[in-house]
């Protein structure tokens, strides 16, 4: 059920967030808000070009630090010693992260027995050895870190800030846009039916070879990209921070929390565990925040495996209007601190009201009406 | 000449260490179906209580095995008891303990910090001493982490193929419902055979805090060497596990020796995707034997 006018909507959408900058400025917010929109558009872009490969075609990769850290790299060594145009530096990580995943998928989709586990591990494994090259090149990092100079914006658009904000909007709603397109064409049902049964597909005619190839191409590429970008905003470059298992967590969680089987499931997932984080580590210490990450993953994978995606969908209007409620108590009663910590705990709210069950939220709407036909037809007459 | 020799016996000694890890990995995972990436975290919490207890009590860091152990293999039930209570999938236990290791990694940066600790010299002389054969030195750390890797590898095969309860295990790794229908207690036997898999960890944990410097992000370093150990070792395979963990820290030690340290993991994990491409059941387990 693609729609002819799903381009126009994304358009739509795009040039409403587009306007944000100039929103900021007019009704004089602080730009700490561009900063963070920014990195929400940066995870959406990592989850989604992440849930494109293993949503879709279930081959489940811990490798996206590896082609993340080439995106940040090449990045880093074209600005910093080959004086590169950061503009024309950004396709090229893409390229070159694309490269990479082609070698490896090259050799790994030519095995059948590299599946599930072992893939997931063999992807792990690209992203240490990739870490261990690149600290010991020193034309690249050679283990001290790469200190990016301020790059030059464009002028039209604007300060560094709004040119990362535009920037990363347009790589997200391009990488979104591809997730859907995928997902409405024959391409996608193609990798659903690699998801579902591998042998199956292969036996049905769908060229799993090549849609494997293709479609962990498109995926690196993306995730290149976005890297790419990011190494900007970063500055300063390490491999510890590069390849170290934040990137993968945060990517995996998101897309576990969202929802892996549709293509929006990813987009709330960034979004929620972004604004969450954010909120506690400000609130708090950066340790303490993993551990919340952490059992937050352990609380999904157990009791909500598909993702609160499919569960917003059924209940959309009880749980949007449990988020606005609390959202306005706290604005209301000015608890909860800055407006994005005020988000935060209404999204985690909003999340403890999606984990109750299906039974149990049918259990809850009958003891509901049942109580408000008794008010109706008055105690007395029960 | 005396650079190689040296450090093939290096590589041998740490090919030990690696072992011990890769064993208790390997047989939760060949038989009970759990992918422990959380392993690799509890070694180091147990490292840190080795660290604690004996630096505390100036106590002889050999001697903490005695606590550490039996600690660990309670975690280690309790660990299985969780999976099994939640009914977790093979796959999913590999989410599972991914949250589960970021957790713990967090709580040890949050008691002991970023910082770098090790064991005083005083408490821990171990670490300087050294036997000697000619002029090749053999660390008594090192040393004895070879040997306990021996005795549990001998250990673990004499249980697995002598006794009641290895062949208890190995039915079920063949089988589950088949072993229990002839009345073996599947529950019961995953929760010895994971909290002895942690214990295992411990003991490492014990020998790494006697070795290195410990920091909480330690563990990340140790995943892919040990799961190149487990992969080429051949899932449930102890002999197997074994002989790919001294096989791994030969390559290591050489490829450090003669190139840069750098090199080593490169040169380990050509070796593991060579590995998986052409005999992707390991290198020490024959073919079509089930």
């Amino acid at each position: 059920m693609k729609k002819w006018s799903a381009p126009l909507w994304f358009l739509a959408v795009g040039i409403l967030l587009g306007l944000v900058p100039w929103l900021r400025t007019v009704l004089g917010f602080p730009i700490f808000y561009l900063i963070f929109l920014y990195f929400i558009f940066f995870w959406v872009a990592q989850a989604i070009s992440w849930n494109i490969l293993t949503g879709y075609s279930g081959y489940f990769s811990f490798g996206t630090g590896a082609f993340f850290g080439v995106g940040v790299y090449t990045m880093a060594t074209l600005i910093d010693k080959y004086d590169f145009n950061f503009l024309s530096a950004l396709p090229i990580g893409g390229i070159l992260a694309m490269l990479l995943g082609l070698g490896i998928g090259f050799v790994v989709f030519r095995l059948r027995q590299l599946k599930g586990e072992l893939f997931a591990l063999l992807t792990l494994a690209v992203d240490f050895v990739l870490a261990a090259v690149v600290r010991n090149t020193d034309s690249i990092d050679g283990g001290f870190g790469v200190r990016l100079g301020s790059v030059q914006p464009p002028a039209f658009l604007g300060s560094f800030s709004t040119m990362m904000y535009i920037l990363s909007l347009v790589i997200a709603l391009i990488t979104v846009f591809i997730a859907y397109s995928i997902y409405y064409s024959r391409f996608g049902l193609g990798l659903f039916a690699i998801r579902d049964d591998e042998e199956v597909a292969e036996g049905l005619g769908v060229p799993t070879f090549r849609y494997k190839m293709t479609v962990f191409s498109i995926s690196c590429f993306l995730i290149g990209v976005s890297g790419a970008l990011h190494a900007l905003q970063i500055g300063y470059i390490t491999v510890e921070g590069t390849f170290a298992l934040r990137v993968p967590l945060f990517v995996i969680l998101m897309s576990v929390l969202g929802g892996r089987q549709h293509w929006f499931g990813p987009v709330i997932g960034a979004v929620v565990i972004y604004t969450l984080t954010d909120t506690f580590s400000q609130a708090s210490i950066e340790y303490l925040n993993q551990i919340i990450i952490g059992s937050l993953l352990i609380v999904m994978i157990l009791f909500l495996r598909e993702g609160i995606f499919e569960r917003l969908r059924r209940r959309f209007w009880p749980s949007f209007g449990l988020l606005l409620i609390v959202l306005a108590a706290q604005l209301a009663f000015g608890i909860g601190g800055r407006l994005i910590s005020q988000t935060a705990y209404a999204m985690l709210i909003t999340i403890a009201f999606l984990l109750i069950s299906d039974n149990g939220y049918a259990r809850l709407t009958r003891s509901i009406q049942f109580l408000q036909a008794k008010k109706q037809v008055g105690v007395s007459d029960v | 000449m005396l650079l190689i020799g040296q450090a093939l016996i290096s590589g041998i000694l740490l090919g030990g260490l690696y072992a011990i890890l890769a064993i208790g990995l390997s047989l939760t995972w060949g038989m009970l179906k759990i992918i422990n990436l959380a392993h690799f975290a509890l070694t180091f919490l147990a490292a840190y209580f080795t660290y604690q207890i004996s630096t505390s009590f100036g106590l002889d860091p050999f001697f903490t095995i005695i606590v550490t152990a039996p600690v660990f293999f309670g975690i280690g039930v309790l660990l299985q008891w969780f999976f099994e209570t939640f009914d977790v999938s093979e796959f999913n236990s590999l989410l599972i303990t991914f949250g589960l290791f970021i957790i713990i990694q967090s709580v040890m940066t949050g008691i002991w910090t970023a910082d770098y600790r090790r064991i005083d010299f005083d408490i821990n002389p171990y670490a300087q001493q050294s036997f000697w054969i000619g002029e090749f030195a053999l660390p008594i750390p090192q040393f004895s982490a070879f040997m306990a890797a021996l005795i549990l590898a001998g250990l673990t095969i004499y249980v697995l193929n002598r006794t009641y309860a290895g062949k208890a295990l190995r039915a079920i790794s063949q089988d589950r419902d088949m072993a229990a229908a002839f009345g073996v207690n599947y529950r019961k036997m995953a929760m010895l055979l994971s909290g002895v898999s942690t214990a295992y960890a411990a003991v490492a944990g014990v020998f790494i805090a006697m070795i290195f410097a410990l920091f909480p992000e330690a563990g990340v370093e140790w995943i892919g060497v040990i799961f190149a150990v487990v992969i080429l070792g051949g899932l449930a395979n102890v002999p197997g596990a074994l002989g790919a963990g001294l096989l791994i820290g030969i390559v290591q030690a050489v490829t450090s020796a003669v190139s840069s340290p750098g090199m080593a993991p490169l040169v380990t994990f050509t070796l593991l995707i060579l590995a998986l491409l052409f005999k992707p059941e390991g290198l020490f387990t024959r073919r079509m034997s089930l």
